[in-house]
């Protein structure tokens, strides 16, 4: 039952005879809903969720039980497969190259998404000032986000070229000589992240300049009027009120990071070495490349694991913390 | 009194209404999901699936048109393979809605054939086939248990010069194959061409983690293998193996070959944009490599032999043609195989591609290439180098994960992280546990 009581029931819902509306051929309004009537309005929400749930089950739910089910297997194709209890769990624990690919993926995004969400925090402070120009520089910032992955990998690999790339002939041509970028195990990550963190910081400019503009106005001035210098209204009013917008972001980079195939793929297939194999490349190698499904869907599952471990604890921490306030 | 109608008020004319639009709908939708499900309509029809180059798409379409009229009741659609081949190839299959006809290169056959995701096409191809193919070749498709591909057109790597740094340096170039640079000839003028462009000696043709194999033949100069003779067995660790490792690791160390131009290296053909630009005297790559030149520098550069060392070995490139498992019409099928392989269309599609021809009896001038038909014919010579025991070991079961582990282990022992004989120990052991799972 409604919190509101009865008036608030859908249409249709409504107890029998309390309706009393004329219907079309019975002009004397003598029609009233019947038990037909009201099973169907009580079908209707289902009807409203059923597509998105038929879609939902198709694509998501049935091939999550598909690879849970696939984990346990050994395969090489999709389709056939002898089941092999935990085989593939127990390989994962003496497996050196997925501990390389955990490793690479926590410094990946460890790289990432704390950079994205400060430079794109400091963008949308920027922006959010009435600037000359502020739409256009907005649409700027923004436009890496819709890039496709792979054309920004394909740009980036020639930008970052050590021979012919536009970065070392800018370097060159300040006099500070070139660097190896993408062909050093020691600056090929650092590279990604750059690119990475270049094509994720509009993203966040957009969602933090949503939120800035819907922090009142009055409560800065109110601080201000109490002495607060700029840098106090930030810290003290401005940061406050943007973290949930903050856990929301650093949730969905996360899941970004986790999820960074394409620009890896294209930019350096994960080396050179194993410098730059991250998880989910190691996932889709071992699925493709090694024609190993059974093992690829438990390493899949390792990885949503993962998300579902940090994405409660982060939910936790922001509970705490807003209780605390 | 009118007839009372749709939508005018009259509530049973109006349920009627919108049941018989559901009605409708519904017989639409299934007729049109029946349409859709390829329900037989008496014409056989056939999916053959290419590579996305144009020129090749045509030439596959020409030919299966012709194949069409000799066979009234069929038709042939060409197709493109899209995306990463195994991730597309094994979805489809898993849907059992792969093409027809695949077109497969030799590195992504072994899997396939042992799976039983190809058909056997003994039988359907004519037993003169098999003469008109060297050992090697035919044995990209010919396994223990049947042939299950025929190859139609091979590529290799030779070796492209710099005229303007070959005349500075005043040495000779190959005529024969017998006369190919040795190693050490080969650094040797290298290193004159460092000199000469001030950037680097030459290039090598990779493109991609996935093209690592092509780094291969330089084992089998060397008197070394990838797999040993049962074709199963790992053996990089051997002093010939090793010593091709140490060979290819001082082009880096010695500053002869771009730290950008590695297998691993993204940004794509990278040796033959160095060469394009000048900033390589040489470079070992495939006939891919003419358009781009031809374009960015036509006339300045000529060819000769790939090099060589103890033994002879070129790059093994091409494609197989191969039926698969989804198949409806797997006999005919095989017949359209059996016709683009014939002697007339292999000659056919490499002359308006600028393949080289899979069968033995076609020489350049058979096929009549429009450009630089001496060229063609040194890479059509060449292929005659590319040794058994490697077409075996590619063309394996296990190869595309091995290949994995070649890129892996060659990027290492080039950037200096591991000696070549730390590389060949810990390749080998690599490679073992992809053959012993």
């Amino acid at each position: 039952m409604s919190p509101h009581g009865e008036t608030l029931t859908a249409a249709g819902t409504a107890p029998a005879g309390t309706t009393t509306d004329a219907v079309p051929g019975d002009p004397a309004g003598t029609r009233t809903d019947g038990p037909a009537r009201r099973r169907r309005g009580r079908w209707a929400p289902y009807l409203f969720v059923g597509p998105a749930g038929l879609l939902f089950l198709a694509f998501s739910l049935v091939p999550i039980v598909i690879a849970v089910a696939l984990s346990f297997q050994d395969t090489a194709t999709l389709g056939e497969g002898s089941w092999v209890g935990a085989d593939n769990y127990r390989t994962m624990l003496s497996d050196p190259l997925l501990r390389t690919a955990l490793l690479n993926t926590v410094v990946f995004t460890v790289g990432t998404v704390p950079t994205a969400m400060a430079i794109g925090l400091a963008l949308a402070v920027a922006l959010n000032r009435p600037l000359p120009g502020r739409g256009v520089l907005r649409a700027l910032f923004f436009v890496p986000m819709v890039a496709a992955g792979v054309v920004v990998g394909v740009i980036m690999s020639w930008i970052f070229n050590p021979d012919y790339g536009v970065a070392n002939n800018a370097l060159r041509a300040l006099g500070l000589g070139g660097l190896p970028w993408l062909t050093s195990p020691r600056t090929a990550m650092v590279t990604l992240v750059l690119v990475v963190v270049w094509t994720r910081i509009g993203f966040c400019m957009v969602i933090y300049l949503g939120a800035l503009q819907s922090i009142p106005s009055e409560l800065r001035e109110a601080a201000a009027i109490d002495g607060a210098s700029r840098w106090q209204r930030f810290r003290r009013l401005t940061v406050p009120m943007l973290a949930p917008t903050t856990s929301i972001l650093l949730i969905l980079n996360v899941v970004f990071s986790l999820q960074a195939f394409d620009v890896i793929y294209v930019m350096t297939g994960g080396g050179p070495g194993f410098s730059t194999t991250v998880l989910i490349q190691y996932v889709f190698r071992s699925a493709f490349a090694d024609a190993r499904m059974g093992y690829a869907a438990a390493l899949g599952l390792l990885l949503v694991l993962i998300l579902l471990v940090f994405t409660l604890l982060r939910q936790r921490a922001t509970k705490k913390a807003e209780e605390l306030l | 009194m009118p007839t009372p109608v749709a939508g005018t008020g009259n509530p049973v004319a109006r349920r009627l209404s919108r049941r018989s639009f559901l009605a409708v709908a519904g017989i639409s939708v299934a007729g049109a999901l029946a349409a859709c499900s390829g329900a037989p309509t008496g014409t056989k029809h056939l999916r053959l699936s290419s590579w996305n180059i144009p020129l090749d798409l045509e030439s596959y379409q020409a030919i299966a048109d012709e194949f069409v009229a000799a066979h009234p009741g069929t038709s042939v659609a060409v197709e493109v393979t899209t995306g990463q081949f195994h991730q597309w190839f094994i979805t489809r299959l898993a849907a059992d809605l792969a093409p027809d006809i695949i077109r497969i290169t030799p590195q992504q056959i072994g899997r396939y054939a042992a799976n039983g995701s190809l058909v056997d096409l003994t039988g359907a191809v004519p037993a003169a086939y098999q003469d008109d193919w060297s050992e090697p070749f035919w044995a990209i498709g010919a396994k223990e248990d049947g042939l299950f591909g025929v190859f139609q057109h091979t590529d290799n790597f030779i070796t492209y010069y710099d005229r303007r740094v070959i005349e500075q340096i005043g040495v000779d170039v190959p005529q024969s194959l017998d006369e190919a640079w040795h190693w050490d000839e080969f650094l040797e003028i290298a290193r004159e061409a460092q000199r000469l462009t001030g950037r680097y000696g030459f290039g090598y043709g990779w493109g991609g983690p996935e093209t690592a194999y092509r780094w291969m033949p330089l084992v089998y100069q060397n008197g070394g293998a990838f797999l040993g003779e049962d074709g199963m067995t790992p053996s990089m660790d051997t002093p010939e193996a090793v010593g091709a490792l140490d060979f290819g690791g001082r082009w880096y160390a010695d500053g002869l070959v771009s730290p950008a131009n590695m297998s691993k290296s993204g940004g794509g053909a990278v040796g033959r944009d160095l060469f394009a630009t000048g900033q390589t005297g040489l470079l070992l790559d495939n006939p891919e490599a003419i358009a781009a030149l031809d374009e960015a520098r036509p006339d300045e550069w000529g060819t000769t032999y790939m090099i060589r060392n103890d033994g002879e070995a070129s790059d093994l490139g091409g494609n197989a043609l191969a039926v698969t498992r989804s198949s409806k019409h797997p006999e005919l099928a095989a017949e359209l195989v059996a016709f683009v392989t014939s002697r007339t269309n292999v000659a056919e599609f490499c002359r308006r591609g600028n393949w080289l021809p899979a069968r033995s009896s076609l020489d350049a001038a058979d096929i009549g290439y429009q450009r630089h038909e001496s060229t063609m014919q040194q890479f059509i010579d060449q292929a005659s180098t590319i040794p058994l025991s490697m077409v075996r070991a590619q063309s394996g079961p296990y190869f595309s994960s091995l290949n994995s582990v070649f890129a892996d282990y060659l990027d290492l022992c080039f950037l200096g992280e591991l000696t070549p004989g730390e590389c060949g120990t810990q390749m080998t052991e690599a490679m073992r546990s992809v053959t012993t799972r």
